[in-house]
This record gives structure tokens, C-alpha cells and sequence, in this order.
């Protein structure tokens, strides 16, 4: 035993164990070929050890020949491996290339037992070695040149590849590389050239790198893996190098000044070695690490500052917009965006973008299979997790995921929860570096996700309760206006009645003089006056109107409720609606039954809500009119009934005119809101007046329905009589 | 003997023209500025017309309209009012009330009234 036999032995058991976890890890072509090639390494790789452990030098040959059994297959099968990476093993080239391969693969395990190949095996001290045979020789070479055949082609392939799939190639050169030069050092040996370290060391690098690098590569960053099984070797070598070392080279002095437990000293050191030796481990990456993620390190503390201001803007515009830059600037990316549960429930809408975006969508629907994905998971999803599992075996949900992350343009998705609530998604583009995104990035972000989901909410809810206040303000408002309108509208009347009378006795006063004997310019005057009194008079007027117009609105339901008819209304409606509005451009159906019950109302108010419900729609299907511009269109206004809920009669009033846009529904009924245009006048009293009728007044309510360019519909509830 | 012609309103302006436009018409107006007054000069001129305006500080017009006609049903009065109130309409028209007269009033209309009833 030595330290050749040692790493030979470590080696073997990273090798089989590597290649048995990746394809329990995941079964693709991909893994099962990789764990073919790991695993013939990690036979081949047991030269040193079983030769440190035979016996004789025949039993030596024997073990060796077998152990080449396996070696003879290694070029062939990192030769399959190297072209599933590379994704050309279609290419009729490569598939002759393989074959021909093959056949000196099965040449070479055929010949494993002739001493044409391998004549013997001799301590080289401290190491072993093989006693060529001329195939030897051309076993070696068709070990290079089946690593000089297709590693050219794969750094052509790294040379023009993106991002992470240049990191994904770049594991797999050093790797291989490493391996390569494994087996190198071993065939040299052969042939006299000392092999100044154990090559296995190389080979463990080798495991190592692959360990991350292939099953999760999109964890650490190349260089990080390196650094890391670096130190872990050199660690490692001094931990077991050092009292081997002892043992090998001062064994005598010390059995002579310790006597015959001398060996208890290196024990005792490698015991104190290993102790120490993962603390010196962590230590050592760390510092390493600090270093080289300083990058990293730096725009994660950016990121989890910039998360905890977050909390205190109000402004939720303001607040996403202020998530993506920070996002985008300090981790440098090409591109983030950020998507929001609208109210609804129903869409996420794009709230902000930082750069510009290849983005096809700017809304995702909360039952697509991305939101699917995030709910179900509540982890960040990689578009080249997807990429990669999509390569394994394709799905249905894996190929909607994979177009609906490019259709948002996204590298990486970041959820982000309030409880079970997705409320938000970050979506980020790729780093302008090329670099791939390590697994504490995305914890970094999942952190800045759900602070920014709080944020979020908390904007939300802000603005909710500013709105609502002002909802409330308003309400007050008009309640307190309401009230003041009754006093108000008599003040100003007795201020118009006043007005009426001064103008009215000067101007009879005017009428009654006697003008014969004035000069021509006192008449002139006089004319003058009156037809301002005159115009005093009319405008008094018109403000009189003005003020009757403002009571009828604070009126109080000034007579009582009775039995009526839908008809009686209508007919009375329609009889005051003619003189408003042209009743030979429209048609209203009336399309209930004739028996139908009555309803207890009050004429003149049903009548009124009927009138200005009529009129709205006349305008609103006049509105299409002119602008849709359709072929053939013509209003049509339906009044029909329902019995749904007991007790009441439901009355639809519907109609095929423009319709309500979703932005102003919530107003419908707010006191002064109006979309008509001033000229075609409106106070925005109308329906509130109406809501006010029918739910104060009669008790029942109104609802309305409506899609924009479709038409509306008013839904009325009266109490039936009896 | 000249007509006598009351009005009742708590308007300055409203009584100073519009006695000033009956004067012209050689008519005998006094005023009154509350329900109150109107109803003292009820009992001491005995004017044959009131114009009277439904709502005043103190007693209202309707009460007003009351007393009058409880003091001397002969007496015309008309009523005006500032708004187009059915029920309030009803009312004094139960009391007896000749006209109805909405503010704000063109003089014209109330001539018209006036001098019908005159001519009666």
C-alpha cells in the first residue's frame, strides 16, 4: 500500500459510485452513457490498488488483464458519450466513426489475454506499470485518438455556444481533459516515463468535476467546482500524504526512538490530520470562494438591501418598477420583467420591464401551465432546467413551458407568495456575462421575491385604502351636498325670485313711461335697458330651471307606492321620451307576457327611471352607430321579465348599443360621472338618481351587465304586488 | 274703494317691486314681512288678495293660509312656493288656496292672475 494504491482505490469508488448515481439520479441517454464511460474508468482506474494487493506477479497479470477488459472499451464509450453531448450522433460520419471504433474496442477485449498486449506487470516503485506488448502501443494510440477525434469537435461546438451551455461544455473539456491526461501518465509509465504524481489523483479531480458539473451544473459555477475539489485534493493529500510520508520515510528512525509502537505516531497524526482536515477544508473554500464570488457576493448584498427598503414605497408603479431596475442593474442582466396578479384574479399582467425585451405577451393566464408550474412548485423555474429535462423525455407541460417562458423572453421565473397566493412573477433575462445562475443567486432572488410580494401587497393595499378613502370622501361629499342642495336650491331661487321681480317692475316701469317727449337718445337709451332687463329676465329664467332641475334630485319620495304595470310605466315612458329622442330610429321590444304581475311603484319615479335608462341606451346605440359603422346595424332596445327571485319581479332592460368600457363600469353609478360628452349634455346623474329610486325608494335593486362594444343590459328587481 | 292687495313675503326686494308694480296698476298694496304680520293686517285692512309666499321663517305659508281663511274665507290668496311640491299643492289647495305660483316668478303670470281675479 502507497500512496498510488490509495488514490487508485479512492478513485475507483468516486468512479462506480458516480456513475451509479447519475442514472439513478436521472435516466437520459445523456447520464447512461456518461455512467458507462465512469464507471469502465473507475475499472480501469483499479490498476494501481489490485497490484498493490496481489500477491505474486502472475496472479498481478491476471487481475490487470481483467481490469483491461474493461479499459479496452473506455475510448469507444467516451467516443458515444462525447457525441451525445455534442447532439450530432445522427451524423452518418460519426455512426461509421463509432462502429469502426467499436470493432477495435472489441479487438482489444479480445485480446486482453494475449501477452501481444500485455506481457506482464512489474513494480516501477513506488508505482506499477504494464509491460507493453506491441498492441500496447496501439491501444494507446487509439486512446488518443479517439480523444484527439472528437475534442476538437467539441471545442468548435464551445466556441460558438451561449451562456450555459458553454458552461455545461466547459465541465465536460476540463474533465475529459483531466481523465485524458490520466491515462496519459498511466500508457507513459509503460514506457519509462515516471509518473511523478498518481494519476488517479486526476481521475478523482475528474469525478469530482462531473459530480457537479452533471448533475448540478446549474448549482456552481466551473470555476467554483475547481477551486473546490482542488482544495479538497490538496487537503486530502496532506491529511493522508502526510503520515504516510512519516510512515514511509522516517518508519526506522522512529521505531528506533519510539520502539514498537512506532506506528502509532502517524496514526495518531492522521487522526489529529483528519480531524482538522474539514475545518481547514471549509476554511480554505471559503476564502476562496469569497474571492472568487466576490462578483456575486457583492449584487447579492445590493439585492438584499434594496429588499428590505422595498416595504416602505406606497406606490406600487413606482415599486415594480423599482424591483426590475434594481434587479437588472446590479446583477447586470440584459433583461427583467416583472408580471402582477391583476384584481381579477384572472391575468397576470406585465407591470414593468427593465431593457428591452423580446417578449411576445404581456399577459399570462393564471391557469397556464407557467403559473401551474410556480404554484405547484413555489421554486424558481430555469429555462434550462426545462431544456434539459425536455432533452431527457418531452411532455406536453414541459413543451408549454418551455414556448410560454419564451414567449416572456425568460432565463429564469421568480415566484413570488403571499401564502399559497402567487401574487407576483419576477422574470429574468440572462446575465449580460454569459454566466449561469448559481443556486444562491436564485435563493437571493426567491428571498427578494417574497419581499417583494409583501411589498407588493402591502402597495396594494395602500392604494385600496387611499381609493377607498377617496370612495368615502366622495360619498360623504355627496351626501353632505345632497342634503345642502334642498336649502341651497331654495336660497338661490328666492335670489332668482328677487332678480325676477326688481327686473319685471323695471321694465313694466320702463313700459308704462311716456317716451314722446324724449330726445332721441334718451329713447335710445332707454331701449338699451330694457333689452338688458330683458336678457336679465331670460337668464333668470333659465337658472330657475336649473334649480328645478337640482330639486327633482334631493326630492323625497314625495307620494306613495302602488299597484302598476310594466306597461303603464313604458307607455307613460315613452310618451315622455318621444319629444327627446327619435323613437322611429330604434326598436323596443317589449317582450314580456301580457299578464304579467304587478309591481308596487311609484308611477312618476318608475317612470323617470325608465325615461333616462331609454334615453342612455338611445345614445348609447347611436354611439355605435357612429363609431363601429357597422353594415345594417340598427338599435334595438329588449325589455323582458323574469321571475327569479320570490316575491320580486326581475325586469331586463337591454340594449345593442356601445356598451360600457371595463374602466368605467365601476363608476356606472357614481354621482357626476358621465361619459357623454358635454355637448350632448348629461349631468352624470341619471343612474345614480335611478339606484337611488329603485333601492331606496321602492326597495329593489338594479344591477347592469355590460360588454364594450356589444351592448348593456340593466337588470331591475321590484317588489310584486301581493 | 280701491282694491287692497297683501303681500306676504320676508323678502325685502321681493316686497318693495312687487308693491311697486301692483301700485302702478293703481291697486293698494301692503306688505307683510312674516306669516304673523300678514295675519294682523288680515284682521285690520282687510285686503281682498294675499300673495303669499310659502316658505318664511316663523309660521310658514301654509299655516298663514290657515289662519286667514279661518279669519275670513272671502280672501283670495295665492300662493307661491319655491318648489314644484305636489303634496304641498294639494294641501293648500284643501285649504283653499286660489293659485299656485312657482318661484321664480315672471310678473306677467302674476298680473294675469291678479287681474283676473279682479275682474271677478
Amino acid at each position: 500500500m502507497n500512496t498510488y494504491s490509495i488514490f487508485s482505490f479512492i478513485a475507483v469508488i468516486l468512479c462506480i459510485i458516480l456513475s451509479f448515481w447519475v442514472v439513478i439520479k436521472r435516466r437520459s441517454p445523456f447520464s447512461i452513457s456518461f455512467s458507462r464511460v465512469c464507471f469502465l474508468i473507475g475499472i480501469w482506474t483499479a490498476f494501481p490498488f489490485v497490484n498493490s494487493i496481489t500477491k505474486t506477479d502472475a496472479e498481478a497479470l491476471v487481475f490487470t488483464r481483467l481490469l483491461y477488459l474493461a479499459a479496452s472499451f473506455v475510448p469507444y464509450f467516451f467516443f458515444r458519450f462525447m457525441f451525445i453531448v455534442m447532439e450530432i450522433t445522427s451524423d452518418p460520419n460519426i455512426k461509421r466513426f463509432s462502429l469502426f471504433s467499436l470493432a477495435f474496442a472489441i479487438f482489444f477485449f479480445v485480446s486482453c489475454n494475449s501477452p501481444l498486449f500485455i506481457k506482464g506487470v512489474v513494480k516501477y516503485a513506488p508505482y506499477f506499470t504494464v509491460v507493453p506488448g506491441p498492441l500496447y502501443l496501439l491501444f494507446a494510440i487509439y486512446f488518443g485518438l479517439s480523444y484527439g477525434y472528437a475534442t476538437p469537435k467539441l471545442l468548435k461546438i464551445y466556441s460558438g455556444s451561449k451562456s450555459h451551455r458553454r458552461n455545461q461544455l466547459k465541465y465536460i473539456i476540463i474533465a475529459f481533459f483531466l481523465a485524458f491526461m490520466a491515462g496519459t501518465m498511466h500508457f507513459l509509465a509503460a514506457y519509462r516515463i515516471p509518473e511523478i504524481f498518481p494519476h488517479d489523483i486526476l481521475v478523482i479531480t475528474f469525478t469530482l468535476i462531473f459530480a457537479y458539473a452533471i448533475v448540478r451544473y446549474r448549482l456552481l459555477d466551473i470555476t467554483i467546482a475547481l477551486t473546490r475539489a482542488s482544495i479538497f485534493v490538496i487537503v486530502y493529500t496532506l491529511v493522508l500524504g502526510i503520515p504516510f510520508a512519516l510512515a514511509g520515510f522516517l518508519g526506522e528512525w522512529l521505531s528506533i526512538h519510539i520502539g514498537q509502537n512506532w506506528w502509532m505516531a502517524p496514526l495518531v497524526l492522521m487522526a489529529i490530520l483528519a480531524t482538522t482536515g474539514p475545518f481547514l477544508y471549509i476554511y480554505l473554500q471559503r476564502k476562496a470562494e469569497d474571492r472568487l464570488l466576490k462578483e456575486q457576493k457583492r449584487y447579492q448584498d445590493t439585492l438584499k438591501k434594496a429588499s428590505l427598503g422595498m416595504t416602505r414605497i406606497r406606490d406600487l408603479n413606482k415599486l415594480i418598477k423599482l424591483i426590475v431596475h434594481v434587479v437588472a442593474k446590479s446583477v447586470r442582466l440584459n433583461f427583467a420583467s416583472i408580471y402582477i396578479l391583476d384584481n381579477d384574479d384572472v391575468l397576470y399582467r406585465l407591470g414593468a420591464e427593465k431593457n428591452k425585451s423580446n417578449a411576445l405577451v404581456s399577459e399570462i393566464s393564471s391557469t397556464s401551465s407557467l403559473i401551474n408550474w410556480l404554484t405547484k412548485n413555489k421554486d424558481a423555474l430555469v429555462f434550462e432546467e426545462i431544456k434539459r429535462q425536455m432533452h431527457d423525455h418531452t411532455t406536453e407541460e414541459l413543451e408549454d413551458l418551455r414556448s410560454q417562458m419564451l414567449s416572456i423572453d425568460a432565463s429564469v421565473v421568480i415566484p413570488s407568495f403571499i401564502g399559497d397566493r402567487l401574487l407576483a412573477f419576477m422574470v429574468l433575462g440572462e446575465k449580460r456575462s454569459g454566466e449561469i445562475y448559481s443556486q444562491d443567486d436564485l435563493s437571493v432572488f426567491t428571498v427578494l421575491a417574497n419581499q417583494a410580494a409583501l411589498a407588493i401587497e402591502n402597495a396594494r393595499f395602500f392604494e385600496e385604502a387611499k381609493e377607498m378613502q377617496e370612495q368615502i370622501a366622495q360619498a360623504e361629499k355627496m351626501a353632505t351636498i345632497g342634503t345642502m342642495a334642498d336649502g341651497l336650491s331654495h336660497q338661490i331661487n328666492n335670489r332668482f325670485h328677487a332678480l325676477s321681480m326688481i327686473t319685471g317692475d323695471t321694465m313694466d316701469t320702463i313700459h308704462l313711461v311716456d317716451m314722446s317727449t324724449y330726445t332721441p337718445e334718451q329713447k335710445e337709451l332707454i331701449t338699451q335697458i330694457r333689452h338688458s332687463l330683458e336678457r336679465i329676465q331670460a337668464n333668470v329664467v333659465q337658472g330657475g330651471e336649473v334649480v328645478k332641475g337640482m330639486l327633482k334630485y334631493t326630492r323625497k319620495g314625495d307620494a306613495g307606492l302602488m299597484a302598476i304595470t310594466l306597461d303603464k310605466v313604458l307607455d307613460a315612458t315613452l310618451e315622455m321620451v318621444q319629444y327627446k329622442i327619435k323613437l322611429s330610429m330604434i326598436d323596443i321590444v317589449r317582450d314580456y307576457p301580457k299578464d304579467i304581475a304587478s309591481v308596487v311603484g311609484n308611477l312618476t319615479q318608475l317612470q323617470e327611471v325608465f325615461f333616462n335608462l331609454i334615453d342612455n341606451a338611445y345614445d348609447a346605440m347611436m354611439e355605435r352607430k357612429d363609431t363601429l359603422k357597422e353594415e345594417g346595424y340598427r338599435g334595438r332596445i329588449r325589455i323582458y321579465t323574469e321571475n327569479v327571485n320570490s316575491g320580486f319581479l326581475t325586469i331586463h332592460l337591454e340594449d345593442n348599443g356601445i356598451g360600457v368600457k371595463l374602466e368605467d363600469f365601476k363608476k356606472l353609478f357614481t354621482p357626476f360621472f358621465t361619459t357623454k360628452v358635454s355637448s350632448r349634455r348629461g349631468t352624470g346623474l341619471g343612474l345614480y338618481v335611478i339606484k337611488k329610486i329603485i333601492a331606496s325608494n321602492h326597495g329593489g335593486t338594479i344591477n347592469v351587465s355590460s360588454t364594450y362594444k356589444q351592448g348593456t343590459r340593466f337588470t331591475i328587481e321590484l317588489p310584486m304586488h301581493n | 274703494m280701491p282694491v287692497r292687495l297683501l303681500i306676504v313675503d320676508d323678502e325685502d326686494d321681493v316686497r318693495e317691486f312687487a308693491a311697486s308694480f301692483f301700485r302702478k296698476r293703481k291697486i293698494e298694496v301692503v306688505t307683510a314681512s312674516s306669516g304673523e304680520e300678514a295675519v294682523k293686517i288680515v284682521v285690520s285692512q282687510e285686503p281682498k288678495i294675499v300673495l303669499l309666499d310659502i316658505k318664511m321663517d316663523g309660521i310658514d305659508g301654509i299655516e298663514t293660509l290657515k289662519r286667514i281663511k279661518e279669519l275670513n274665507k272671502q280672501i283670495k290668496v295665492i300662493m307661491i312656493t319655491g318648489r314644484d311640491d305636489e303634496e304641498a299643492k294639494q294641501k293648500t289647495k284643501d285649504l283653499g288656496a286660489y293659485g299656485y305660483i312657482n318661484k321664480p316668478l315672471e310678473l306677467d303670470e302674476l298680473e294675469k292672475m291678479v287681474m283676473k281675479l279682479l275682474e271677478k
